[in-house]
């Protein structure tokens, strides 16, 4: 939307709100009295589930006292009052064991956002090229179908098939290796945990810029085949600016999403297999979270896994404002 | 349809007309993409029909199943069915509990909130609006939520992972965005009929937001079945009667070895056991699939953003 067009609109809503501010509120509640009261289930849900553990930050402030009451099944105001303030776990988190779970997290997420996601528009592009609409979402319906099984059945569906004996693909390989295992071998599971998430979500990433891209104007297609321009520069040129957008919108979210890598699947990859070995080696951040604050292990602490997602937080909250402030410099476009 | 096959054709004759000819290159990138897709759609299929021909395969004989069976036999699904896999049918029954809540309460609470935040008159909006966007910038993190699920005794019980999904603020947005666009006079003709304020929203504005439902509906079902992020927190791993689908069956995946001890059937055939009971599980999603395939055929716009 132009500037123009937004001066446009607030000199339209100025002439209508000549009154004061609590003057529109005042008339405004008179109107809307009956219905007024919708609002409370869905905000007393979000005041009790989302803002009170807000205050859980106050946590990442404790000593290790808080842990001990914690863990002594005290109730939290009272674990909170028995402990005293200090700011010397911010000092403790950053830990080897820490720092490698952050690297693995932007690791995992930068290769992805340089394979998978550039995968989903690639892929509308490719099926935007069929002539036969039909043919197109029949490939689409059968590309979004991983997207909707759970990360066990996927996971367990691909162990199955590098397994050697079970496999089709393990069985081939095993052919070749002479019976050598493919297994969650060290140096495979970044590779692997990547392929399994472009493997589920590329296809339905896909769809929302395959609808994007049928919504372009067929004439300037027509026109730039006129001018010569081939199928790449046609795509490069023209359908990419086209749904700059979308694209715009779907970066954005994912860079906020950056040091998070999903629980369930690197808990899962990493529970299956013999992974015992190099088990922290692979630790991303929600897992390292999950381990200081559920884990059954003997490092369970709550005020350092607060620490660290007190930190998560403000890391993903500076990723957002930075990816949209990339997106409106170079595409023109971002979330607000 | 008409119109556009028309436009075709006189493209087509000025394309003739101008003896403009397709690019060489074309061609080879028309064949590599169609070869991509291709590859595509077999490593999609192959995969998942190759694991779940073990559920069809005699357990007993050959494994080396391809995207077949080698010999056609139902023993591992009568297994499950057996009720012999324990816990399988009661944490199916939780996912199902947990699926149906969710759904049904989440989507007529954001929707109900939805429906006043669509006024344009509604008081404190802007507020309002803030209230509920800034849950989605800012969340708690793991620890907080677990504590206060201690707290209120809800550690090891489904009701912790339903309570923590209801609030669903991308939802709300939708039916937001969804509501602004009724006309006013519906609403108003039903006022000046006598509803009051509750009927006027479930009779005549959830009828006209139905597709929107049904796409917020559809994302929460496949969400809360599929997921077990929030089980991972809440439940812990000897907690069998408290699981849902999912995570009961990442457990079985990542435990089985202790588990099938006592069961001499369940430890020699674990893989077509483990494969069925996968398939038991995806069923419900088979199910609603149709609805995906209506989503995308009808061109996939609810609540995406055109370029």
């Amino acid at each position: 939307m132009t500037s123009a067009t937004h001066a446009l609109k607030r000199s339209a809503k100025e002439n209508v709100y000549k009154k004061g501010f609590w003057q529109r509120q005042k008339e405004g509640f008179q109107k809307n009295k009956g219905i007024l009261w919708f609002i409370i289930p869905a905000a007393a849900f979000t005041i009790v589930f989302s803002y009170i553990p807000m205050f859980g930050v106050t946590f990442a402030f404790k000593d290790t006292l808080f842990d001990k009451a914690m863990r002594s099944n005290a109730n939290i105001l009272g674990a909170l009052a028995y402990s005293n303030w200090t700011l010397d776990t911010f000092g403790s988190i950053f830990n080897d064991t820490f720092f490698v779970a952050l690297s693995n997290s932007l690791i995992i997420n930068l290769i992805k956002l340089f394979l998978v996601f550039p995968l989903s528009i690639i892929l509308a592009i490719q099926l935007s090229e069929i002539k036969s609409q039909k043919l197109a979402k029949l490939i689409l319906i059968i590309l979004c179908i991983p997207n909707f099984l759970s990360w066990t059945v996927v996971i367990k569906v691909w162990t199955n098939f590098f397994d050697p004996e079970i496999g089709m693909l393990g069985r081939w390989l095993s052919g070749l290796t002479n019976g050598e295992h493919i297994t969650y071998y060290e140096a495979s599971f970044k590779p692997l945990f990547i392929f399994y998430a472009a493997w589920k979500g590329a296809g339905w990433g896909s769809i929302l810029y395959y609808a994007a891209i049928t919504g372009i104007d067929k004439s300037y297609y027509e026109s730039a085949t006129l001018d010569g321009a081939n199928k790449f520069q046609k795509a490069l040129y023209l359908t990419i600016p086209s749904i700059g957008g979308t694209i715009a919108l779907m970066l954005v979210l994912n860079i906020s999403g950056f040091t998070g890598v999903g629980l369930e699947q690197v808990k899962l990859m990493l529970d299956t297999g013999n992974a015992s070995a190099y088990y922290q080696t692979q630790w991303t951040l929600d897992l390292y979270i999950w381990e200081l604050s559920i884990g059954q292990g003997a490092g369970v602490s709550y005020v350092q896994a607060a620490a660290v997602g007190v930190f998560n937080g403000f890391v993903s909250l500076f990723l957002m404002l930075l990816g949209n402030a990339i997106t409106t410099k170079t595409l023109h476009r971002g979330l607000w | 349809m008409k119109n556009e096959k028309k436009l075709s054709m006189s493209y087509y004759a000025i394309r003739r007309r101008n003896k403009v000819k397709q690019p060489v290159v074309d061609y080879f990138i028309h064949g590599v993409s169609l070869f991509l897709l291709f590859f595509l759609v077999v490593i999609t299929l192959v995969p998942l029909l190759n694991y779940f021909s073990l559920a069809f395969n005699d357990p007993n004989f050959n494994q080396s199943v391809t995207v077949f069976p080698v010999r056609w036999d139902l023993s591992s699904l009568a297994y499950i069915f057996s009720s012999k896999y324990s816990g399988f049918w009661r944490s199916f029954l939780n996912s199902v509990i947990i699926t149906l809540v969710v759904t049904i309460v989440s989507n007529l609470v954001e929707a109900m909130a939805a429906y006043p935040l669509s006024k344009a008159s509604c008081p404190f909006k802007g507020g309002i609006m803030m209230f509920f966007v800034i849950t989605m910038l800012f969340s708690a993190g793991t620890v907080p939520i677990y504590l206060l699920m201690r707290t209120f005794n809800l550690l090891d019980n489904i009701w912790s992972i339903i309570l923590i999904s209801i609030s669903n603020v991308g939802n709300l947005l939708f039916y937001k965005n969804f509501f602004e666009n009724i006309p006013k006079e519906v609403e108003e003709a039903a006022i000046i009929d006598g509803a009051g304020a509750l009927r006027t929203f479930f009779n005549v504005v959830v009828p006209m937001a139905l597709p929107v439902f049904g796409s917020c509906c559809f994302f929460s079902i496949v969400g809360m079945w599929n997921g077990y992020g929030a089980a991972l927190i809440f439940i812990k791993s000897s907690a069998e009667s408290q699981m849902p689908l999912a995570y009961y069956l990442y457990i079985r995946m990542t435990q089985d070895a202790t588990a099938t001890m006592y069961d001499t059937f369940l430890q020699t055939h674990q893989d077509n056991i483990q494969a069925a009971s996968l398939l038991i599980s995806i069923i419900p999603i088979l199910a609603i699939y149709p609805y995906v395939i209506k989503y995308i055929k009808g061109g996939a716009t609810i609540g995406s953003v055109k370029g």
